[in-house]
């Protein structure tokens, strides 16, 4: 793989990975800690033929960002947790209507307006169940720099696969650190990207949503001579709401079912000195950065410890945790949070002694502590 | 090399981010790892700001200076000075700006203390005082001297606008010269 090296900041890395990934629409509102991401695209954006809107509030970016998505083109949005939770209804429609988006959520400390400036994980179940009803989330979280970028270009990926949303989580340490990021050349990335399917017989043959039972649906370019209908309701083959008992079962449990029975191409995760460990780390996001410092110092010590980073969040890597905490006796989670990561570690595992280290202060976990918890147990 | 940990802290909107971005860069430039981590409050302006910068050849993996590693803090607010000097280990230095910040007896005796007026060295001598992060920049790799000065000055330029090299060259001879003074005292 080629690489190119690049010194710039998360959020900025993320906006030129959504750049070199094809978006060339996105609509937001600016909000602390994510707001670099829609400076940076302002300028990028129109230079390349590209739109960036600034709307009223964020109920309005994503609603743009969504009809952006329906027209065809790859879009985005970005924001933090409070901002998730205005575009919490619109984000549901997306899952209903099948449009793909790339969302990215920069996390800062909440509930509500929280602490603005301050590192968090707390968004990570909100990510799960953003909005009411059934479906299944796509949630991929950065763990360096560089991933700031192949994830935001894999999310776009995955939302044209799957057409549907598709949650980027990185928080404020990451959004915010500064450093040097290796990075797959635009060349690579612009060779990788598989635009979403499309129909190209007969008009009249056009079922947008009358897809196999775990695919997709396949949603047209509006203005190509295809005429469908969106809707929020529960809707039939064209598109058109309906109540019919079967029709309704059958698309939601397609809205699962396309992702559930295709995990294997969603899920992704790391491990790091896992091997031989007898105790085990499960981290994600900038804490996992804390965890890899910390196992470097337990390991000098003669601890053997090691790391599960899981870099999708949503579906879990589940079968893979269940396979390490089967045979490492001692697991740790570490989240910027209390426990919400724990809550999936748990029912994956099967085990109720997942012991954890949790922060709710808006400041960052130190590889020092991890030590010292890991030493207590 | 070892690792090296410097914070530079101030109010926000003084411009203390850059500095550690040209640090982080220029030790990228020679071919080890540089990261610039920044704190502030959602006050804007005249909240307490703290930057770390960590350099290493080795990979860097956590980002932010753990208290008592800290071998440079440069400040340029007493806010910030008496919220985060924790951090630095004993013995390790601190450079202050004495027109903005009152270190205590105790201080001088725990840290190696050092005062450059590098507020007004930057809006009287360099003659802009956004000039101050350069100024600062000097102070710290004079005194430190983690990285190669021409490296430095040559990032540092790489990040400013054109029309405004000469007095940030200006700025970083400065804040050298002064440095260099302070260390004879």
């Amino acid at each position: 793989m080629a690489t190119r090296e690049v010194i710039s900041s998360g959020n900025e890395l993320s906006a030129l990975a959504a750049k070199d990934a094809g978006c060339r629409f996105f609509a937001g509102y600016p909000i602390t800690p994510s707001s670099e991401i829609m400076h940076e695209l302002s300028d990028m954006l129109p230079e390349i033929g590209g739109a960036c809107i600034q709307m009223e509030d964020e109920i309005a970016g994503v609603a743009a960002a969504i009809g952006a998505g329906m027209s065809g083109v790859r879009t985005m949005t970005a924001t933090s947790g409070p901002g998730i939770s205005l575009k919490a209804e619109n984000l549901g429609l997306a899952q209903m209507t099948e449009v793909p988006l790339v969302v990215v959520n920069v996390m800062r400390g909440g509930p509500s307006t929280g602490l603005p400036t301050r590192v968090s994980q707390g968004d990570v179940a909100q990510a799960k169940n953003p909005s009411h009803g059934d479906y299944k989330s796509i949630t991929l979280c950065a763990g360096s720099l560089a991933e700031c970028y192949t994830e935001t270009v894999r999310a776009f990926n995955l939302a044209d696969r799957f057409m549907q949303p598709v949650f980027v989580l990185l928080d404020e340490t990451l959004g915010h650190m500064h450093g040097k990021a290796m990075l797959p050349t635009e060349e690579e990335v612009k060779a990788g990207i598989v635009p979403r399917k499309t129909f190209d017989g007969p008009a009249e043959e056009y079922f947008p949503y009358g897809c196999e039972h775990d695919q997709p649906a396949v949603l047209n370019p509006m203005f190509k001579g295809y005429r469908y209908h969106f809707t929020g309701l529960h809707h039939d083959k064209k598109g058109f709401p309906t109540e019919e008992i079967e029709t309704c079962r059958k698309l939601i449990q397609r809205l699962e079912d396309k992702v559930e029975l295709h995990k294997d191409e969603i899920e992704l995760y790391e491990e790091f000195n896992t091997d031989d460990a007898e105790i085990l780390i499960v981290a994600y996001g900038s804490v996992s950065l804390a965890a890899k410092e910390a196992i470097r110092h337990l390991r000098e010590d003669g601890i053997k410890a090691g790391l599960f980073r899981p870099i999708t969040l949503w579906p879990s890597p589940a079968e893979k945790m269940r396979e390490l905490a089967a045979r490492i006796p001692k697991v740790l989670c570490v989240e910027l949070n209390i426990g919400q990561y724990r809550d999936e570690v748990q029912r994956a595992t099967g085990r109720l002694d997942i012991n954890g280290l949790f922060k709710v202060n808006g400041r960052p976990i130190s590889p020092y502590e991890i030590v010292n918890k890991v030493k207590e147990l | 090399m070892a690792r090296t940990l410097m914070r530079f802290t101030g109010v926000g909107g003084q411009g203390v981010l850059l500095a550690g971005e040209i640090f982080a860069a220029a030790k990228i430039k020679t071919g080890g790892h540089g990261l610039k981590t920044a704190t502030y409050t959602s006050q804007v302006r005249g909240g307490p700001t703290v930057v770390d910068i960590t350099l290493d050849d080795d990979e860097i993996y956590y980002p932010y200076a753990n208290d008592g590693e800290i071998s440079f803090m440069l400040s340029v607010a007493q806010v910030s000075y008496d919220q985060f000097k924790k951090g630095v280990q004993d013995g390790g230095t601190i450079v202050v700006d004495p027109n903005l910040v009152k270190p205590s007896d105790e201080d001088r005796k725990k840290w190696n203390v050092i005062e450059i007026p590098i507020i007004t060295i930057a809006k009287e001598e360099v003659g802009n005082v956004i000039t101050q992060s350069v100024v600062a920049l000097a102070i710290a790799n004079t005194i430190m001297k983690p990285l190669d000065r021409e490296v430095l000055i040559e990032t540092m330029l790489s990040k400013v606008p054109a029309k405004v090299h000469d007095v940030n060259k200006t700025a970083y001879d400065l804040g050298e010269k002064y440095a260099n003074e302070a260390m004879k005292k």
